[in-house]
C-alpha cells in the first residue's frame, strides 16, 4: 500500500460549448451567449454574461430568453464539440499516467506520488495554461485529496481560475459553503435537509450520522463523510469503462412508434460501432425512456455475449416495446451495452454470424475512412438531422 | 365442507405440484391450490395458466365441495406439523380452519369459481411411453434448451413423431441435442414444442420407472397422466428451426476419448479460461489431445495433454468447456467420438456404445479463435 498523500486535481471546461462557438466565431466574444435548441429544450451552456441575467445550464430555452431577450442562441459548432474535447483529453493524456474522463468537458487526474518530483501545484497549474494555450478554450481546475472537494474547489475557482485545498484544510474550505454546492444534492433533499435546519456543510458534519440516515436514507452515510471531508470514489481510468452509451433528447416530443423505433435503431448502430471499434461483446443492454414529464424509466436484460447489429437491435427493440408505456410523449431515448467481454464469436447454427461479423466490420471501416455518418441502416435513415436534439454518447 | 386427510401424505403430494406455483404471480388467485373434495378422494390443482398440474388422494369426508387454499403457508405449515391425520374445516366464507394434535390453524381461502379454468383435452391424440424413457428424454435434452424469449421455438424441447419412434430435440443456437427412441411409437408423423417448465415439473413429480405413461396433444396442449398426478400445458406456438440441415453428415476427422477423463480434463482446464466465454482449445496432433485455457485480464492459464485415437489431420478448435461438459454428461458410456472437420464447422458428439432403442447425437459450434 502507498502511503503517499492522495492529491486529485479536477479540470473542467469554462462554458465549454459557447468556448468552442466563440472560437470559431470571435464576433459572440463578451455577449450573452445560449447554446442549445431553439424551439424548445434546454440551455446546454451559456456564457458568464448570460448568467449574469439568472441564466444556467438545464433551464427551459423559453425562460431563458424571457430572461434576456437579446441573448443570442447558437449551436452552429455542434460537430466540433468533441473534436476539441478530444484535443484535450489528448494533451492530458500525454502529461499525466492516470485520469478519468468524466463527461466531455471535465476531467479527474491523479497527482499522487507526483509531489516527490514536481510540487503538485505547480504541475496543475501549468498543465491548465498549456490546454488554454494550446486549445484557446478557458479551463479551471481544483486540487485536493478527494474527487468530490476538487470538483467543489473547481466550482468555485470558475471561471478560469485554479483553487487548491491543501491537505487538513478540508473543513475550512468546506464547512462554510451550503449543501447545496455538494455534487449530488438535488432541490429535493436540499429542501429535505433545510426543513430539518441543516443549511451548511458545518451543519451537515455536526448532524448525527443516524439522524441524517433517517433523513435522506442510504444516501445520508456518504452524505456524512464528504461533510467530513473524506471522499472514497476512485479515479476510473478510461481503460476499465464500464459501458457505452448513446442517447437523444428530441427536439420536441414523441410518440410515433415508428418514429422511437428508427431512432432506437441508429443509436443501437452508433453503440454497436463504438462496441466493435473497441474489441468488445456486451452482455448487458440497457434502453432509457425519458418521457415529456420526465418521468424516467430504464430497462436492462442480460443478452448473449454479441457484437452484431441486428442482435442487438432485436433485443432493444424488445426492451422498448416491453417498457414503453404506448401513448406517451418521449423526450429522451438511450441504449447503453454493458458487461463487456474480450472479442469473442461463439458461431451459431442457423445464422451465419461470421458473415455477418464481416459485413459489419466492412462497414465500420467505411466509416473510419469516411465519417461515421456516412452509412447507415435503412430504417435509421430519418428526417434531416434537427437542431434541436441534443445527443450524447458516453463511454 | 369437513375432511380429515394425512399430514404427510398431502405434504408429498402437494410438493410434486407446487413448483407450478409462480413467485410472482399476476392474480392473486394463482398462489392458490384448488381443493375438491368429493366421495373421499381429493384432487389439489396448481396452476400458472401455461401449466396446470393436478394429483389426487384418499381422504375421509362426508360432503363434497371446492375451496381455494393459498399455497405457500400451506404447504410451510404442513412442513412442521408431525405426521398426523389433520381436519380440515371450511365455512361458508372460505374460512379454513386446520386442527391438528397441536392446535388450531386459520387461513382465509379464496372462492372456488374464480380459479382458471383448465384446457379441454379435446381433439387429442394418444400415444404411450415409458415413465423412465420420458425421464431419460427430458435429462438428456433440456440443458441445451435456450432462455433467448426472443426466440420462443428454442426455449423448449421439439417433440418429433412418427410410426418408427420418438425424437426429442433441443437447441439454444450454439448446440443441439437430438435424442432417439425407437422403442415408442408415434400415432402418425407430427411434432410439438413443449417449454420447458412442465417439462422440469414433470422430472420431479414422476418416479423414472416401467409405469406406462399416457401423452395425448392437440395443436395448443399436451396433456400427461401417471396414476393419480396429472399434468397439462400450453404448447410453443412457433416454428421449430430446421435443425436437419445443420447436421453435419460427413465430417471427416474421428476423436475418440474417454469421457470422464476428458471432462475432468475439461473441468480442471477452464477454471482458468475467461469467465464468460469458457474457451478451451483443442489441439489435436496424432493420439495426443492437447487441453489450453487462458484469461488474458488475469493472467491465468490453464494447460494438460490426454491421449486419444484420432484419424485426421492435426487440427486446433475452440468450444465453451462449459457446453462440451454438459454433453458429456449427457452420454452414458465409457468413450465418446467426436467427429469434426474445420475450426469453424460444427463438431459432434456421440456415444461410443447406445442402447439398441436409443440413438443420442450432440452437435456443439466452435468458438472462432482470434487471428
Amino acid at each position: 500500500m502507498s502511503t503517499a498523500l492522495p492529491y486529485i486535481a479536477h479540470f473542467d471546461l469554462d462554458s465549454f460549448f459557447v468556448s468552442v462557438e466563440i472560437l470559431n466565431n470571435p464576433s459572440l466574444k463578451g455577449k450573452p451567449v445560449l447554446v442549445g435548441g431553439y424551439e424548445r429544450g434546454v440551455v446546454a451552456a451559456c456564457s458568464y454574461e448570460a448568467r449574469k441575467y439568472g441564466i444556467h445550464s438545464a433551464m427551459p430555452m423559453k425562460k431563458a430568453m424571457q430572461l434576456c431577450p437579446h441573448a443570442i442562441i447558437t449551436n452552429s459548432s455542434r460537430a466540433d464539440y468533441s473534436r476539441y474535447s478530444r484535443w484535450v483529453t489528448d494533451i492530458i493524456a500525454s502529461k499525466v499516467p492516470l485520469f478519468e474522463k468524466a463527461s466531455i468537458d471535465e476531467f479527474y487526474i491523479d497527482l499522487t506520488g507526483m509531489d516527490k518530483f514536481f510540487g503538485v501545484s505547480r504541475y496543475a497549474r501549468e498543465l491548465r495554461e498549456i490546454i488554454t494555450k494550446e486549445t484557446g478554450l478557458p479551463i479551471s481546475a481544483g486540487l485536493s485529496s478527494a474527487k468530490f472537494i476538487s470538483k467543489m474547489a473547481t466550482n468555485e475557482a470558475k471561471p478560469n481560475g485554479f483553487l487548491e485545498i491543501p491537505h487538513g484544510r478540508e473543513k475550512d474550505f468546506l464547512w462554510p459553503l451550503g449543501i447545496e454546492k455538494i455534487n449530488g444534492v438535488g432541490q429535493q433533499t436540499e429542501q429535505t435537509l433545510k426543513n430539518f435546519g441543516i443549511y451548511t456543510i458545518e451543519d451537515l458534519a455536526r448532524t448525527p450520522l443516524e439522524l441524517l440516515q433517517r433523513y435522506v436514507g442510504k444516501w445520508g452515510e456518504s452524505l456524512w463523510e464528504k461533510a467530513q471531508g473524506i471522499g472514497r470514489s476512485q479515479i476510473e481510468t478510461e481503460w476499465e469503462q464500464k459501458s457505452i452509451s448513446h442517447e437523444n433528447t428530441f427536439d420536441r416530443d414523441y410518440t410515433d412508434l415508428q418514429f422511437l423505433n428508427q431512432e432506437l435503431v441508429r443509436l443501437t448502430e452508433k453503440t454497436a460501432y463504438a462496441l466493435r471499434e473497441d474489441e468488445k461483446l456486451a452482455g448487458c443492454i440497457t434502453v432509457k425512456i425519458r418521457y415529456s414529464d420526465f418521468e424516467t424509466t430504464s430497462r436492462q436484460e442480460t443478452i448473449d455475449y454479441t457484437a452484431l447489429d441486428d442482435q442487438l437491435i432485436a433485443k432493444v427493440k424488445d426492451l422498448f416495446r416491453k417498457s414503453y408505456q404506448a401513448g406517451r410523449p418521449v423526450r429522451l431515448l438511450g441504449v447503453r451495452l454493458s458487461q463487456f467481454i474480450p472479442f469473442t464469436v461463439q458461431m451459431s447454427l442457423f445464422d451465419n454470424n461470421v458473415e455477418k461479423l464481416n459485413l459489419y466490420k466492412a462497414v465500420d471501416d467505411i466509416k473510419n475512412q469516411f465519417g461515421s455518418k456516412l452509412v447507415a441502416k435503412a430504417s435509421a435513415l430519418r428526417r434531416k438531422e434537427h437542431p434541436g436534439d441534443k445527443e450524447e454518447g458516453k463511454r | 365442507m369437513k375432511f380429515i386427510v394425512s399430514s404427510s401424505s398431502l405434504l408429498k403430494q402437494l410438493q410434486h405440484i407446487a413448483g407450478v406455483i409462480n413467485a410472482n404471480t399476476v392474480l392473486p388467485i394463482l398462489e392458490d391450490f384448488l381443493f375438491e373434495v368429493e366421495k373421499n378422494k381429493l384432487t389439489v390443482v396448481a396452476t400458472d395458466l401455461e401449466t396446470v398440474m393436478r394429483i389426487q388422494l384418499d381422504i375421509e369426508a362426508k360432503e363434497s365441495g371446492k375451496v381455494c387454499i393459498p399455497a405457500r403457508i400451506l404447504i410451510d405449515s404442513l412442513k412442521n406439523i408431525p405426521d398426523q391425520p389433520l381436519t380440515f374445516n371450511i365455512d361458508k366464507n372460505f374460512g379454513i380452519e386446520i386442527t391438528s394434535d397441536n392446535g388450531k390453524y386459520k387461513v382465509m381461502g379464496e372462492n372456488p369459481d374464480n380459479f382458471p379454468k383448465e384446457p379441454a383435452a379435446d381433439d387429442t391424440t394418444s400415444f404411450t411411453i415409458t415413465a423412465s424413457a420420458l425421464i431419460t428424454a427430458i435429462n438428456k435434452t433440456l440443458f441445451a434448451t435456450s432462455n433467448d424469449d426472443l426466440r420462443p421455438a428454442m426455449t423448449g424441447v421439439f417433440f418429433e413423431l412418427d410410426k418408427n419412434g420418438l425424437q426429442f430435440v433441443a437447441t439454444d443456437a450454439h448446440r443441439l441435442v437430438r435424442y432417439k427412441r425407437k422403442d415408442v411409437s408415434g400415432p402418425r408423423s407430427d411434432n410439438f414444442i413443449v417449454p420447458r417448465k412442465p417439462l422440469n415439473l414433470l422430472k420431479a413429480a414422476i418416479p423414472a420407472n416401467e409405469d406406462e405413461l399416457t401423452l395425448s396433444y392437440n395443436n395448443n396442449h399436451l396433456f400427461v397422466k401417471h396414476g393419480t398426478t396429472q399434468m397439462s400445458c400450453r404448447l410453443i406456438d412457433a416454428r421449430f428451426p430446421d435443425y436437419k440441415v445443420v447436421i453435419p453428415a460427413d465430417n471427416p476427422y474421428r476423436l475418440t476419448v474417454g469421457k470422464s477423463d476428458f471432462q475432468s480434463a475439461l473441468r480442471r482446464v477452464s477454471i482458468f479460461s475467461n469467465k464468460s466465454t469458457n474457451q478451451v482449445a483443442l489441439s489435436i496432433s496424432g493420439s495426443e489431445l492437447q487441453l489450453a485455457a487462458q484469461d488474458v485480464d488475469f493472467s491465468f492459464e490453464g494447460n494438460e495433454r490426454m491421449k486419444c485415437q484420432y484419424n485426421g489431420e492435426d487440427l486446433v478448435i475452440a468450444f465453451n468447456a462449459k457446453f462440451l461438459i454438459e454433453m458429456l454428461s449427457a452420454a452414458d458410456s465409457d468413450e465418446v467420438n467426436m467427429e469434426l472437420s474445420t475450426p469453424t464447422k460444427a463438431g459432434l458428439i456421440k456415444p461410443v456404445e447406445q442402447d439398441e432403442n436409443e440413438d443420442l447425437l450432440m452437435l456443439v459450434m466452435p468458438l472462432m479463435l482470434n487471428q
